[in-house]
């Protein structure tokens, strides 16, 4: 084999990481002083390259990079839901939209006059009435207001499980239910105001005697001193 | 017109309870996580970028993909693999504008072609011979260099840059054979 030839598999024994030569390369070697400089000239490359990617790449990592990270994280909430929330949001934005809708509908102005429609609102006028003619007023009064009550969500829990139920008004919904998670320090508090009542199968608490060891008595002062 | 409505707090309560339960034994995985491959990701983006500010920035942006996808990034050496490669990708489209900019700003000051000191130490501080290191490394195809750049790194053997890429052991060694065989050629 030529130099050329020894030469090519120096190098490929080189960048494979190999540590031992083969016998018939080593033997050369041993020969050629010319093939033994480039040898020793290829190992110091190598072992530069190595050197200097294992420069490149073992900097000190800086003090700041998972504290940033912690910042980022804080900042981005919860994780994988980033598309949870931006559904949830659309929901509330749509579930929203159709409210102030219904709502609207409710109050337009053939609602209205169906409601006024069905209150008998009729008024006598002075003038009229001293005629003894009644007669319909063209002042519509005002209907009175029914206070309703809309009851939503009756449905009996699906697993059968006794769980209290709490009617809130509507608007203080989201209050209540801040008050119930929104407050992990208070939770057994929260947990003992919810709890189902347990049927009066409590055991009686029993109170031990008042007891007195000793008794000082001493006669009250007359109010004539 | 007042409106009721029927709440089931216990339903609430526990609800509550598990969804906090589950996002902070997720925070712990992902906090253990970021102390195990926090500094991976740096080191990869400072192999590519070279310098610490860009490569941390990278790091973190990178750090923080990697929390927004946790929910199937939980197994760790799937999280491992997947925040390398995506910080070298990041890190890469970093390093392309950085040099767009340079380019832009700069006459493209060409570097000599010397030749090699005589020993590795003093091959290794030479910073003509870093910056050809260098040099010859942004040429590799970037398979190559992703495994050269993770064999450097101190503490990480062949058979976990393997692992942690998903590619077979011999696949790593012929890449790295290749990508060491190339930049001897560029810096004989």
């Amino acid at each position: 084999m030529s130099c050329e030839g020894y030469r090519d598999r120096l190098i490929d024994g080189l960048a494979s990481g190999e540590s031992s030569l083969d016998g018939d390369v080593a033997e050369h070697l041993r020969t050629c002083a010319e093939c033994k400089r480039f040898y020793e000239a290829q190992m110091h490359l190598f072992g530069a390259i190595d050197a200097g990617v294992r420069t490149m790449v073992n900097e000190a990592v800086p003090a700041s990079l998972l504290p940033g990270v912690r910042r980022l994280v804080g900042a981005a909430g919860v994780p994988g839901r980033s598309w949870g929330f931006a559904w949830g949001f659309a929901a509330v934005g749509v579930a929203a939209m159709a409210v102030i809708g219904v709502g609207l509908l409710r109050r337009s102005p053939e609602n209205a006059g169906g409601v006024t429609a069905k209150v008998p609102a009729f008024t006598q006028g002075v003038g009229e009435a001293a005629r003894g003619a009644p007669v319909q007023s063209q002042v519509t009064a005002a209907a009175p207001k029914f206070h309703t009550t809309k009851v939503k969500n009756v449905t009996p829990p699906k697993d059968g499980e006794a769980r209290p139920e709490v009617l809130v008004l509507a608007e203080e919904r989201a209050a209540f239910v801040r008050f119930v998670t929104d407050l992990p320090e208070e939770r057994d508090v929260a947990v003992a105001l919810t709890r189902p009542a347990t049927d009066g199968k409590d055991e009686a608490v029993e109170i031990a005697l008042l007891q007195i060891d000793e008794l000082n008595v001493k006669p009250l002062e007359s109010s004539n001193q | 017109m007042r409106e009721l409505v029927l709440i089931q707090p216990g339903r609430l309560l526990a609800g509550a309870s598990e969804r906090g339960n589950e996002s902070s034994h997720a925070d712990r995985e992902f906090e253990e996580r970021l102390a195990e491959c926090g500094p991976l990701a740096f080191r990869v983006a400072y192999g590519v970028l070279r310098h610490a500010a860009d490569a941390e920035d990278v790091a973190q942006e990178a750090l923080l993909k990697a929390y927004r996808n946790f929910a199937r990034l939980r197994e760790p050496a799937r999280f491992r693999g997947w925040l390398v490669r995506i910080a070298f990708r990041m890190a890469l489209d970093r390093w392309r504008s950085v040099k767009r900019r340079e380019k832009r700003e700069t006459t493209g000051e060409q570097l000599e072609h010397g030749a090699a000191g005589p020993s590795v130490e003093e091959l290794a501080a030479s910073s003509e011979f870093q910056a050809r290191l260098e040099r010859a490394m942004e040429e590799l195809p970037e398979k190559f260099r992703l495994v050269v750049l993770l064999a450097g790194i101190q503490g990480y053997t062949r058979e976990e840059v393997s692992g942690m890429l998903g590619i077979p052991m011999g696949t790593v060694k012929s890449r790295l054979f290749f990508a060491r065989k190339k930049l001897a050629e560029k810096l004989r």
